[in-house]
């Protein structure tokens, strides 16, 4: 193998990953801004942009290192986040090949559940990616299952547990606090309860985004810089190199200001009919929970907190009413995040296999990747969510048939 | 694991509930207390307003005490998202928030 070929790899390895954390930013604006969107408390425009800036501003915020963000779920990496020997070879085409399939698996659940509306988590579908990737590469052996008695660790103490009990949460401490500053606040005029509470969603609002940025940008840097060790371009496992660091934190700003409409639109009126309070209360809650299960090293999804909180806002709220029909789907997308893209991680890494590995099997997933993408980015168009019809009267999620009503009237 | 994983849950649940629902309704309170400061229509949030009630300037005072609280604890939580990306973290040992190198 020529050299150039897998500089080529390492290259497209790159490319992709920046797209997965473009997909990451629109399909997560939704869980700081929704709610203020939903409720009027920022023009939609402006309240993607602020989102997209605090996106950024997080992602320059955490200089912390993010190399061994794999060794969650597999084992690929040393503890000190050197990949294994066992993968370098060749300068580390299987290693490469294994993070760009588990890419494509991530990007394409991502897109797939953004055409339907529906928010699930990015950091399950790029840990379900390469879950699959792996084993279809290196086999079940590969894959971290659990943790041992000392610590939480591994698919189901990093990933599976925290997925099932954050929501519920975010829920509670939503729904207590909703209950609470109703009662507080009903004798208080709709008007000033209005303008005063839009100012507090803002706050909160604002943190979760920096979090967000915080959080979502590092897990991208941590799979380039591990490409780029592979690869042999980059020897330190405690820094990241900067323009690694730049490239993520504006790939995630430009898919957060892009705006997932379709995941805002359901969070902000498919799920429950939101007022100013009640977006105050959900985004504290989802604030409160994402710092303090980060201040705690307990991982969890930002998408499951704010989904569970925006559930809880419509619980605490007397007299409102929940589309349950629409939480079904979503703890449905949630279930199903994990395993799904590591299928499609596990199908795109034997594609590339079958041609032979190397770079036509990188070059054949690349390819195959951009067409299911243009695919289904095709039928999003059909029938579109923009800043302009997101807080249009709730009909039904965004289908992708196109068999109901188009939301824009 | 499962007992680690219940107790970190635990302590979770309990911190997001003080700051998460907490803060929100000091918030409230404060809301509140405006109200009642600047004497705004009392009555329910659906215009029951017949009556402009009485100005309370105890309640300005009341709404800006909350308001401050409810700024320091973001001012706490923004200092905590720097402090970790830089690698350290807050410590309450000595009551008000200190930051100190992440153990």
């Amino acid at each position: 193998m020529a050299v150039s070929e897998q500089l080529i790899i390492v290259i497209l390895v790159t490319v992709v990953a920046l797209g997965f954390d473009f997909t990451n930013g629109f399909h997560d604006t939704g869980n700081a801004m929704a709610t203020s969107i939903a409720t009027g408390a920022l023009p939609p425009k402006i309240a993607v942009a602020l989102s997209a800036v605090l996106n950024l501003v997080g992602a320059f915020l955490s200089v912390t290192v993010a190399v061994t963000v794999t060794n969650a779920v597999v084992n690929i990496q040393d503890s000190n986040g050197d990949p294994l020997p066992a993968y370098t070879a060749d300068h580390g085409q299987a290693l490469l090949m294994i993070i760009l399939a588990g890419l494509v698996g991530g990007i394409l659940w991502n897109l797939s559940t953004w055409l339907l509306g529906l928010p699930s988590s990015s950091s399950h579908a790029l840990f379900g990616g390469l879950i699959g990737a792996t084993v279809a590469g290196i086999g079940w052996g590969g894959v971290h299952w659990t943790g041992d008695s000392t610590k939480l660790d591994g698919v189901l103490g990093k990933v599976v547990l925290p997925a099932v009990v954050s929501p519920v949460i975010a829920a509670l401490v939503s729904a207590v606090g909703t209950f609470l500053i109703f009662r507080v606040t009903r004798r208080v005029s709709s008007g000033l309860n209005d303008r005063g509470f839009r100012l507090g969603q803002i706050g909160t609002a604002s943190l979760v985004s920096l979090a967000h940025g915080t959080n979502d940008a590092q897990k991208t840097m941590g799979v380039i810089t591990l490409a780029l060790i592979g690869y042999g371009s980059w020897h330190h496992t405690t820094s990241i190199p900067l323009w690694v660091k730049l490239a993520c934190a504006l790939a995630i700003a430009t898919g957060t200001y892009v705006g997932g409409w379709r995941v805002i639109r359901t969070l902000g009126k498919g799920l429950v009919e939101i007022e100013a309070r009640q977006g105050m209360a959900a985004e504290g809650a989802s604030a409160a929970v994402i710092l303090a299960s980060s201040q705690l090293g307990f991982a969890l999804s930002t998408t499951h907190v704010a989904t569970g909180s925006i559930l809880g806002s419509g619980i605490g709220k007397p007299g409102a009413s929940v589309r349950w029909g629409i939480a079904g789907r979503m703890v449905v997308a949630w279930v199903i995040t994990l395993p799904m893209a590591g299928l499609v991680g596990a199908l795109t890494w034997w594609i590339g296999d079958v041609v032979g590995g190397g770079l036509p099997g990188a070059v054949l997933i690349v390819v195959i990747l951009v067409a299911a993408a243009s695919f289904i980015f095709f039928r999003a168009h059909h029938q579109p969510v923009t800043s302009d019809n997101v807080n249009d009267e709730w009909q039904g999620a965004p289908s992708a048939g196109g068999t109901r009503q188009p939301v824009a009237a | 694991m499962f007992s680690l994983f219940v107790q970190d849950a635990w302590k979770v649940l309990l911190y997001s509930l003080v700051l998460g629902a907490g803060l929100p309704i000091v918030f409230a309170l404060g809301v509140r207390s405006l109200a009642l400061g600047s004497g705004v229509p009392g009555g329910s949030a659906d215009g029951d307003t017949a009556v402009r009630p009485a100005q309370h300037p105890l309640g300005t005072v009341l709404a800006a005490i909350c308001f401050l609280v409810v700024i320091a604890g973001v001012v706490v939580g923004l200092t905590y998202v720097i402090a970790a990306g830089k690698g350290e973290q807050l410590s309450f040992s000595h009551v008000y928030p200190t930051i100190v190198p992440k153990s």
